[in-house]
This record gives structure tokens, sequence and C-alpha cells, in this order.
């Protein structure tokens, strides 16, 4: 088929089925400049930031939350349009009827929506409470069938995070088939496939995906119906650059206002739009100033979208997250870089709108980007501490060129793969159950198999033996559980329009993780190379341990103890493949804490390095703070040893430097910060935040809030603005080591 | 190759502010001076650790991929005091492609090292005497080989941030081609807790640290 709107594209296959990336490779123009390029921001984007930021200092005011809309229920054609202000807006639509106003999206859980609401001083009407009287949440489908051994292992904290009270989230929907092939075309295609299923055997399999390509074939039709609230027929493709950002931001609108996802991922859209973007800067019909100004406004957008949740959640996830990650970058598997103009307009928005922590902006690191590019990168760190880093070359042997990176570290085809979101496993509270016979060791209660408990010094070879054997017990739990929540939630709140925005045929994740590696790791290698003799209480639980001698940590490039953070990874991942995943899922595995290294912590007793009782852990691979004392080359090294095969669903690292730690003027932060990137992803490391910042300007903006009211931080897998940080965690990140030597 | 052995303090991998671009620094234990603003005193006192050349070699490596802009940076302590094997050391990572440097106070002139190394940071200690007369010898001998040299100097308020003392610099600086550049670094007192472990007393624990203000008045002299 051909398009009057693709006038001016090179012809290929994506013409005859959907395939945007090889729309992608067949029309995008690579770009190796420098920065020089870009433009400003226009009168309009100031004078719209203008009244964003008073919005958000509104936000603020009243404790995080400006509004919510208690009497509808979220979806696609809930609400009516909303604007910052209709004259100025250029890119529109807002989640609700007002920007920052939250709806209500009870799907996932009745509870977590009334809780939300009150927390806030809003009462969910008496209307959603009726009406959800009668059907049945993803919540309440998974406790109908929850095990007592599941609600044991997450009640202790073993098995932590877990998403069956809220939305799993982590489904990147390919946003720009719809600015690609307009609307119509895509039902066309899932009608066809509801054809062809029509012809299997029905089997519970085959009914359930007919069901779900009907779910997604309603959603594709409301999906044109909300963009008609906003004056738009985004039936046909998207004829210009406008155009292009519209139709996909409205594909992404429908996905969050349908969906209450814990990450809800944007995908890899710069380079694809780059291209609506150069060919009207060919013909003539925009100009730099006007692509920067399309792109701001696009981002405005993203900044401003809110979901409404329960404090304790934003807590445990370091303010109020909603991961609307953007990948950017990579190289092409023909070898050409995709790092394009637009590439630098996403972050010029860092510039033109000042930092924010959203969206989650994320660059693909190949040793071969342009050296321009590169440089770039390390200059947007050092300035504002807003993105981070994965490695392209480790990630594009396995997801090919057109992947992106769902939440802070998942790697997936987009429109290709999806995940199941698994939480993780609190590996260290498992090594304390496996010591205490099967027994929590806060509230004594026999979670586990009975065993034996350990008593005198620890003997390294037991206590491997029998950590295993605690182990695969727990991995046929977390896979069984994880089994239940993704059932009930594709039952009770199936992501219609971001499944809708898949291949029918879609590969499937279950994406496990595990938290507290560096407290196991070096619990373990205390046993093997200290004396470490356990304390029992009167309970006849452990309250300490007795460490006589010195031992190797984790993190300082000494492969004494790495490799035993090597092999535990390895073979939990291996336990984890033993115990069959929901739908045909593959197992994978992240070491990922994004905040919550802090309550997994207080929920942990003492544990075998030294660590007391209740004191965090190190956020994801990082090695825990204070241990590293080799340097900052030496812990990247550490982490760069962990196996990223086994740990295909990420290994997140997160570095903080100050600035004149890396060099003393400038240019030379900037060159050395990239050398530091380089070396850690030549090295095979998977992800890096990258925090620059000032030690006693964090200190001083603890005390003093309203002085730096914008600073963003990287905390493990994503950036979040410091005053949206617990005391408990802006402490955590003060504590945290800086690799300064001043 | 003759496999040397050194005493090593430690080796910290990661350093951007000990020479050009991002470096591993070798700390070598064993120093021949006391200066009063030391920052490692541990190297006076301690034994150090008993070090195989291949061994370290071995562990510097795994930091090429970090510092092929950078290099690896021989301090101290007094790595001259062990030359021959500084020699094999800076020998051994060339073979690897790895460029060396070497801070100094310049007391000990080996001049196989000097030639060997790639470029030398002078720490001039002028806060409570002269510049001591091995120092001119020293950097008669880079002039000689054509060997660059950084000259730091730590600037100790009311000791040598005096029109005086600093003259002392600049007139090095006009002698000697071979000094690329002259590095101010601002005294601080950082290394307190250190001396408190090694139950020594911390010399200039009675001056002011230098601040950014000091060092730029000084900079602003040196540079009329």
């Amino acid at each position: 088929m051909k398009f009057e709107q693709w006038k001016g594209f090179k012809e290929g296959e994506y013409q005859d089925k959907i395939d945007v990336r090889d729309f992608i490779n067949l029309n995008y123009t690579p770009y190796e400049g420098d920065k020089s390029f870009l433009a400003g921001p226009t009168e309009r984007t100031k004078k719209v930031m203008e009244k964003v930021n008073d919005l958000l200092k509104k936000e603020l005011d009243k404790g995080g939350v400006l509004d919510v809309d208690t009497e509808h229920v979220s979806g696609l054609l809930a609400y009516d349009a909303g604007y910052i202000d209709k004259d100025l807006d250029i890119i529109v639509g807002f989640q609700t009827d007002e920007p920052l106003k939250r709806g209500v999206n009870p799907f996932g859980g009745m509870r977590m929506a009334r809780q939300s609401c009150e927390a806030y001083g809003y009462k969910l009407s008496d209307k959603i409470e009726e009406n959800f009287k009668y059907s049945t949440t993803h919540n309440d489908g998974v406790f109908s069938v929850y095990t007592d051994e599941m609600r044991k292992a997450r009640k202790a904290a073993i098995l932590t995070g877990l998403p069956d009270a809220y939305g799993r989230g982590r489904i990147i929907g390919d946003y720009r088939r719809v600015a690609l092939y307009g609307v119509d075309y895509l039902i066309q295609q899932k009608e066809a496939d509801k054809v062809r299923y029509g012809q299997n055997d029905m089997s519970e399999d085959n009914i359930r995906t007919l069901e779900e390509l009907h779910q997604q074939i309603q959603a594709l039709k409301d999906l044109k119906g909300m963009a008609g609230k906003y004056g738009y027929d985004i039936s046909q493709p998207a004829s210009n650059a406008k155009e292009a950002i519209q139709w996909l931001y409205f594909g992404y609108l429908a996905a969050i206002k349908e969906q209450n996802g814990a990450a809800m991922s944007l995908g890899r859209t710069s380079t694809f739009l780059d291209i609506y973007i150069q060919r009207d800067i060919d013909n003539g019909t925009l100009t730099e100033e006007g692509a920067q100004e399309l792109m701001d406004d696009f981002v405005i957008k993203l900044r401003l979208s809110r979901q409404l949740r329960t404090p304790e959640y934003n807590e445990l996830f370091g303010g109020d997250p909603t991961w609307t990650t953007e990948s950017v970058g990579g190289m092409g598997l023909d070898g050409r870089t995709l790092v394009t103009k637009n590439s630098y307009r996403m972050l010029n928005t860092l510039y033109t709108l000042g930092c924010a922590p959203e969206p989650n902006l994320t660059i693909l690191w190949s040793d071969k980007l342009p050296e321009n590019f590169k440089k770039f990168c390390a200059q947007v760190s050092i300035d504002t501490d807003s993105i981070q880093y994965e490695n392209d070359d480790l990630m594009r042997p396995i997801y090919g060129d057109d992947y992106a990176i769902a939440c802070c570290v998942s790697a997936m085809k987009v429109g290709k793969q999806m995940q199941f979101f698994g939480a993780r496993c609190n590996l260290a509270k498992l090594l304390l159950v496996t010591l205490n016979g099967g027994m929590d060791e806060y509230s004594g209660l026999q979670v586990a198999p009975k065993g034996k408990k350990f008593e005198g010094k620890l003997d390294y070879d037991e206590v491997m033996k029998a950590f295993n054997e605690y182990s695969k017990w727990m991995c046929r739990l977390y896979i069984n559980t994880l089994n239940v929540i993704h059932r009930m939630h594709d039952k009770y709140a199936y992501e219609k329009i971001q499944m809708a925005l898949h291949d029918t045929e879609v590969q499937r994740f279950m994406a496990c993780g595990v938290a507290g590696l560096s407290v196991i790791a070096d619990s373990l290698s205390a046993i093997k190379y200290a004396e470490v003799t356990p304390i029992y209480g009167e309970n006849g639980l452990i309250y300490d341990f007795d460490i006589k001698g010195d031992f190797p940590k984790y993190g300082n490039d000494d492969d004494r103890v790495d490799s035993i953070a090597v092999s535990v990874l390895e073979n939990f991942s291996k336990e984890l493949k033993n115990t069959p995943a929901y739908r045909g899922a593959e197992h994978t595995l992240s070491v990922l804490t994004i905040t919550s290294n802090v309550v997994y912590g207080k929920k942990t007793g003492s544990t075998p390095d030294g660590r007391k009782k209740g004191e965090p852990f190190a956020p994801g691979a990082n090695p825990l703070h204070g241990r590293e004392t080799s340097g900052a080359l030496a812990s990247l090294n550490s982490v760069a040893k962990l196996q990223y095969s086994c740990c295909k669903d990420g290994i997140s690292n997160t570095f903080s430097i100050l600035p004149n730690a890396l060099g003393d003027t400038k240019e030379k932060r900037v060159d050395n910060l990239a050398d530091m990137l380089n070396g850690y992803f030549k090295e095979g490391g998977h992800h890096l935040n990258v925090n620059v910042l000032d030690r006693a300007k964090l200190v001083e903006a603890m005390e003093n809030p309203a002085k730096y009211p914008n600073i963003t931080i990287r905390v493990s897998g994503y950036a979040v603005n410091f005053h949206k940080l617990s005391k408990d965690q802006q402490l955590e990140v003060l504590k945290r080591t800086y690799h300064g030597e001043l | 190759m003759e496999n040397y052995k050194a005493r090593i303090d430690s080796v910290y991998n990661g350093s951007a502010v000990d020479g050009k671009g991002l470096r591993c620094v070798v700390f070598f234990t064993g120093c021949n001076m006391r200066c009063g603003f030391c920052h490692n005193p541990e190297t006076w006192t301690e034994k150090g650790t008993e070090t195989e050349l291949n061994e370290l070699v071995r562990k510097i490596k795994r930091y090429k991929n970090y510092i092929l802009n950078g290099g690896v940076t021989l301090s101290g302590g007094e790595p001259f005091l062990q030359a021959e094997f500084a020699r094999a050391l800076v020998n051994a990572l060339h073979v690897e492609g790895i460029s060396s440097i070497i801070e100094t106070n310049g007391l000990i002139l080996d001049e196989e090292l000097i030639r060997v190394c790639d470029g030398i940071r002078l720490d001039i200690k002028n806060q409570e005497s002269d510049v001591d007369k091995r120092v001119l010898k020293f950097l008669d001998k880079c002039e000689e080989l054509d060997k660059e040299v950084t000259m730091t100097n730590v600037l100790v308020p009311s000791l040598n941030d005096s029109k005086e003392k600093l003259d002392i610099l600049k007139r090095l600086k006009q002698k000697y081609t071979c000094i690329k550049e002259l590095k101010l670094l601002a005294y601080r007192k950082l290394c307190t807790s250190k001396y408190e472990r090694l139950k020594i007393p911390f010399p200039y624990e009675k001056y002011e640290e230098g601040t950014k203000k000091d060092l730029d008045k000084a900079y602003a002299y040196l540079n009329e």
C-alpha cells in the first residue's frame, strides 16, 4: 500500500507490513557533527514553561498531588480535552481534562485506588465504589489464588515489591506505529490476525488470544475517539513532523490513561521522529527553532504525566516516578550510528526546559558512537545529572537495533517483545532464612521448609550447600507466584492499547530480580575468608554475627569475592528456569532495586558481612557504601564482571562523583567522563547512572530545599527530584561513596 | 622478565587529578622527606605490601580500557627510593601501551628513570626552606633529556603564599623550558584522621587550609 503521507520517503518492506525498523533504517540521516546546530527555546516555549513551573509549584505546595478526578474511571474516553493553554499548546493531550489532575484507575486493585485518594484528602466517588462492587480487580484475582506459602514469603519480604496490587507496567507500546501507519491500518492488521486465529482449534490459549485481539481492536477505535476530542483524525498516517509527534504522543497518552503501570516507558522515538523533522526542514516548512519547539512541547507533555499512587508507594520508589524512559542513540546493525540531530534535540530539552527527572533519558552507548555525541552526553551529565547510560554493544547482538529500555534497565524489541515484571527476591534475607533453618529472622515465622539451624563458626561449604537448597525452593515459589500474578493481570487489567501496538505474536519475558547482591557477596566472602559465628537471641533467632578477621569485599576488583557475586547470580538464574513460566515466557533476571534498597534493608536483620539490622543495602549491583577502597574504576570493574548473559533484564550501577574529582576544568571533566563510560562498557558493564554533583551542594539542598528547587539526581536506574526523596533516602545519597579526592 | 619486587602502599584506580586523563596511581612506600602537609604519612611509617612487578602490571592492565588517554602515576612516598623497580614498571607498562609519569620531590636523581618515564610531576618544597640544590640538579637533567615537567607546589597560607616565595617558582619556570606547567595545590587537612590512626602528630595542624581565593591570588601574581 502507499499512503500519500509517505511522499519523499524511500520505499521498502514497511509499506507491505508493519515494520517500523525497516522504515527507520531506510530513511534516517545519521548525524556525526556536534551540538552547534541546536536552537534555544522560543518565546512561546518560555511562556508555556512559566505556566508549567507555576503548576509544579502548586502541586508541591499541595503536598504532591494537585487535584484528583474521583468521579471517572481513567480511560481513553473518560475525560474532555485538557490544555495548559489552548492557544499556546502545540502538542496536545492530558490524562484528564486538566494538567496534573490525576485520574483514578482501580483495575489493579480497589484498595490501592481508595487509599491513594484518601491519602491526599479525596474520596473515591460512590459511583466508582458501586461499579467496582460487581467487578473483579487484578488484586482480587491474585489473592483468590495465592497459597499460604506465597503469602508468607510476601509478608516476610523475601519476595518483595510484587505487582499484585498495582499495574505491572514495563510494557512499551510501539507508539511510532500510530504516526507511521495511522490507526485504521493498525485496526485492519489486527482484524486480519483475528480471522487467522479464528481458524485454529479453540484451545484456552487461542480463545484468550482472540479475546485479547477483540480488546485491542476496541482500544484502537477508542484511540481514534480520544484524538477526536482534541480535534484530530488519526485514522491516516501523520503527514508532517508536528503530526508525527502528535500521533505518537496520542498513542502514549492512551496507554497512560488506560494503565497505571509502575513504569510506562516511551520507547525509542527520537530518531524515528527525526525522519519527519528532516523531511520538513528539507521542504522548507520547518526551521531548527521550530523543530526544537516541537520537541520541547512534546517533552513538556511527557513531564506532566502523573499517576495516582499511595504515599507509601512513592516512598518506596523515591518520588513520584513514571519511568517515561526514552532510549537515545546506539548503533545500527549495518554499522551506521542511530544518532540523529533529533537525538541532540531530545537531550537539548534539558537545557531549553531546564533539567527534570522525566522523561528518563537513556543513552545507548557504543564504543562506535560518534565522538562528538559521546562528548555531548558527558557534557549533559555534568551539567544536568539527568541521563543514564546502557551498553548498546552488549544488547544489540541480542535485541537487534530497534530495542528500547523499559523502566530502568529492561531491554526489549519495540513492538515485538514484552515482559511480565517480577519485582525481586531479597537474597540477603534468603541467606538469613537459610541460617535460621527456614525461619524469618524478624518474626520467627516458619516461611520456608524447616532446616538445620547454624550454630558455631560457619563453614562456607556447608552454608553454600544449604543456601543452594533454599534457593531451589525460593526459585520455584517465585516463578509460581509470578505466574499467578500475571495470569490475573492479563485477565483483569490487560494492557489493551499497549498490546494493540505490538505484533500479535509477541515474545514474553518473565522478568525476575534480586536485591541485596553486595550484601550476600560480602557475607559469603566473610564466611569463607574470616571467622563468622552467629549470635542467637532468647527467641532462638540469629540477631547478629561475631566476625573475626578481614575478608575481601565486593567493589575492589578482587576476584576472590567478585566471583562469589557472579556465581550467586548464575545459580539463581539457572534455578529459576527449572519452573515453567506463564505463557511460555523466557526467564530473565535483573539486579536492580531502584531506591527500594533502603526499605529492603529496613526489613532485613544483621548480616554476616557486618551490616547491622535495618541498615540500607547498596542500590542495584552497587558495592556497599564505604567498602570500595581501591578507586572508582575498581568499583566499576567489579560490577562489570557480573554476566549480562544470566541477567538479561539488566544490571544497574549508580555512580556518584564530585565534579572536581573528574578533573579541574570543564573540558577535562567531559573527556574523563567519556573515557570512564567507554572503559566501563568495554569491560562489559551493562548500565551506569552518573551523578556528577557537589556533596556540599547536596547537603545545602537538604537544609534549604528552596535554594535548589530543581536538583535532579540519578538513583539506581532513573532520575528523581532530590526533594521528593524521603529524609532517609537523602541521607543515604549523602552517605553513598563519593569517589572524591579533594 | 626478571620479577622485581617493591614495597607498595596501595593502588588507587581512577584518579583524574594526578596528571592527564584518567589514571591509576601507585603509591610507593617510604619517603626521604617529612613534609608537614603530607597527605600520605602512612608511607613514612608503615611497611606497605611487598608487591611483585608481574602482579602489579597484571592489575593495572585491568584498567587499560579506561586509561588510554591517561596512564599511570607513580607516587608515594617517593618512587625514586625504589628506582630499579620503578624503571622496570615503567618499561613493562610501555610494552602494554600504557604511559607513566612520576611524582617526586626531586632529591634523588636516577637518570635512567627520568629517561624512560613519560613525564615528571615535581613538587617544589619551599614552605619552610629554600629549594634544595639537589632539586636543581634534577631539573638540569630533565632539561638535558627534554623531559616534560609539571611543577607542583602546595600553597600553605602564611608559609609560602608571599611574593618572595612565589618568585622562587616564577624563576624556576623561567629558567627551565622543560617545565611546561606550574600547578598550585591548595593545602587541605583531609588527612587528619590518618595522623590520628598512626598516632603521630600532624605537623601542619595549626595552619589554615588554602582556599580558592588564595589560589587565585597566587596565580594572578605568577601570571603577571
